[in-house]
């Protein structure tokens, strides 16, 4: 508990929600992909999140590779994993009912989880490449949230630039607007789905990454942010790509917020209050999304 | 099918009288692993009451369980009899299902799936969090008692109960709205069905004997900490049991529940490391090869009642 709040912590608890709220944001943005373009909720989502986090881990304690530069190998590893999930299980279901996607998705989540601990093994593992803070006036940056945050952003303009500007990303959002007119304009649809899943898991890897050099890697550190990403495409209103960055900014402020009123262990628990709070009393996200 | 409604009852009836004298003559380790096998019939069965038949997926149902196991924990550590104890943790687990379900089951879609799965870590945090009420992460130990054949009868009872719950329910009109909103919510919606109200009563139903069944656990194992009463395997090892079973059958969980546990006592028990990739593999099998599970499939095949 901190009876004294001052104007510095405020300032510099306001800075690490951004921070960690842009990284929340590109994964969400790729849960939010999924969910748009086929009404599939990915709960392997986390999990292709972890995979992407052990790459980066993987080839670092091998050849000792900089973990910004294995984006470039995890990002695509990864996009083919899940192209591959697509094209051979998850297509299957997008037509079924949600329960057989839910479940399908849960027992590729289980048995990804599974593999790493095999794999891996359940011990924590960290990558110490950069430590320390930027000292800016009265306050501290840990450089390897300012730089996740950096490559967040980018690689969720990008998105955003792909989604908007070119014509497969064009596909992509006519897809999620209505799959039969799509397929009736010429565009194949199994393709912009599996391209769909491919980008939105490269996502979650890029997130993966990044959280390499700040938080401890596991192989169920995964699931938190199936939950976490949900919850921003929650506030942000489902289907609505730009609200999924205001929710994730949006949670990652109220986390670091509350960090300042709660202990660490209780903290967990703030996301969850916050889902159940906006599923009361504003069900359709704070920006409005399609009706559910 | 004249020859299934003539036997079955017979043979069910059999099954139970063997049960209910299997304690004079087993072993206490005998009695043990029927105590669990009738727990697992219990928490499968609960779980196809809320995901088999409306088709709202429970990611999280153990959160029931761990409620339950720290309700009658903690009353029985402060002197209160454990089958009371027991009863009190399905009634907190169903006010805790309230809880959830009231923002949760108003929505259609992943909203529900999505909020159990995240239950079940947030009670985890609370549970080692709250160290006056839980004990923390050191956990609570109950005072020693030798009750397990006392247990046997509780967890067989409990089964029992949930399973003539899912017969009544499946051949009533309730369970048609509960099927019906599987497997169409706004028709169901049109037809004049109030679904968030029967999704609600549903939830609450499936809630209870998680707790039961939870504190009677609690009590057979005289300790429990945060992470033995809420473990994610437990949640999939349900949802496998329907799945393989029957999803949305009375008796699918029941075989689920048995063939799994047999294969669990005898073959995985050896293999401990790759225990979840081969439930996760089994979920994908059957979501995607036989989506009625092998009960499903019998039904279809013979042309069964779809009350067997």
């Amino acid at each position: 508990m901190t009876p004294h709040i001052t104007p510095v912590m405020l300032g510099q608890v306001i800075v690490s929600g951004l921070l960690a709220g842009a990284l929340y944001a590109m994964v969400a943005l790729g849960l939010g992909l999924i969910f748009g373009v086929m009404r599939v909720l990915n709960v392997a989502h986390g999990p292709l999140l972890m995979l992407g986090a052990y790459i980066t881990y993987g080839l670092f304690a091998a050849v000792g590779l900089n973990p910004y530069l294995s984006l470039l190998v995890s990002m695509p590893v990864v996009f083919v994993i899940g192209v591959a999930l697509q094209h051979f299980l998850v297509r299957r279901v997008v037509d079924a009912p949600e329960l057989s996607s839910l479940l399908l998705t849960f027992g590729i989540s289980i048995a990804l989880v599974n593999f790493a601990q095999l794999a891996f093994t359940s011990d924590l593992r960290s990558v110490e490449f950069i430590t320390g803070s930027f000292l800016i006036g009265p306050f501290a940056f840990s450089k390897a949230r300012v730089i996740a945050c950096l490559f967040a952003a980018a690689i969720t303009a990008l998105a955003f630039l792909f989604l908007q500007k070119t014509r497969l990303g064009k596909a992509i959002r006519a897809v999620s607007q209505s799959r039969e007119v799509a397929q009736v304009c010429g565009i194949n649809v199994h393709r912009i789905h599996m391209l769909a899943f491919g980008l939105a898991s490269a996502l979650a890897a890029a997130g993966g990454t990044l959280m390499t050099v700040m938080v401890a890697i596991q192989p169920e550190m995964g699931a938190v942010y199936t939950f976490k990403s949900f919850l921003v495409i929650v506030l942000g209103g489902a289907g609505n790509y730009p609200g999924a960055l205001l929710g994730g900014l949006l949670l990652g402020l109220v986390e670091q917020l509350a960090s300042l009123f709660l202990t660490t262990q209780v903290n967990e628990a703030v996301a969850y209050v916050l889902l159940v709070l906006v599923l009361l009393l504003r069900p359709t996200g704070l920006l409005g999304g399609r009706a559910t | 099918m004249k020859r299934w409604t003539r036997w079955f009852p017979l043979a069910l009836a059999l099954t139970l009288l063997v049960l209910s004298v299997y304690p004079l003559w087993a072993t206490g380790y005998g009695v043990r692993v029927m105590l669990q096998l009738f727990m697992w019939i219990a928490l499968a069965q609960s779980w196809n009451l809320i995901s088999g038949l409306t088709g709202y997926v429970s990611f999280g149902h153990v959160a029931f369980f761990g409620m339950g196991s720290y309700t009658t924990a903690i009353l029985v550590v402060k002197g209160m009899a454990w089958p009371l104890a027991a009863v009190a943790g399905g009634v907190m687990a169903v006010v805790l299902a309230f809880v959830i379900g009231w923002p949760c089951l108003r929505l259609k879609g992943p909203y529900f799936a999505i909020a159990m799965l995240g239950l079940n870590e947030v009670l985890r945090v609370m549970a080692s969090y709250f160290e006056g009420l839980t004990g923390g992460g050191l956990g609570l130990s109950l005072p020693t008692l030798d009750a397990s054949v006392r247990i046997y009868y509780a967890m067989g009872l409990v089964a029992l109960a949930v399973t003539a719950l899912t017969y009544l329910i499946v051949t009533s009109r309730f369970g048609l709205r509960l099927m019906t909103i599987r497997e169409d919510e706004v028709a169901a919606e049109a037809m004049g069905i109030d679904t968030f109200r029967y999704k609600i009563y549903a939830f609450l139903l499936s809630a209870a004997a998680p707790g039961i069944v939870g504190g009677l656990a609690a009590r057979d194992m005289g300790y429990i900490e945060p992470i033995s009463v809420f473990p994610l395997v437990t949640t999939i090892t349900m949802i496998v049991m329907v799945l393989f079973g029957g999803k949305g059958t009375i008796w699918g969980p029941v075989l689920g529940a048995v063939i799994l546990f047999t294969l669990q006592e005898l073959v995985w028990a050896h293999f401990p490391h790759a225990h979840q990739v081969l439930l996760g593999a089994i979920i994908v099998t059957v979501v995607l090869v036989m989506p009625r599970g092998i009960l499903g499939v019998l039904q279809q095949k013979y042309n069964l009642p779809r009350t067997v």
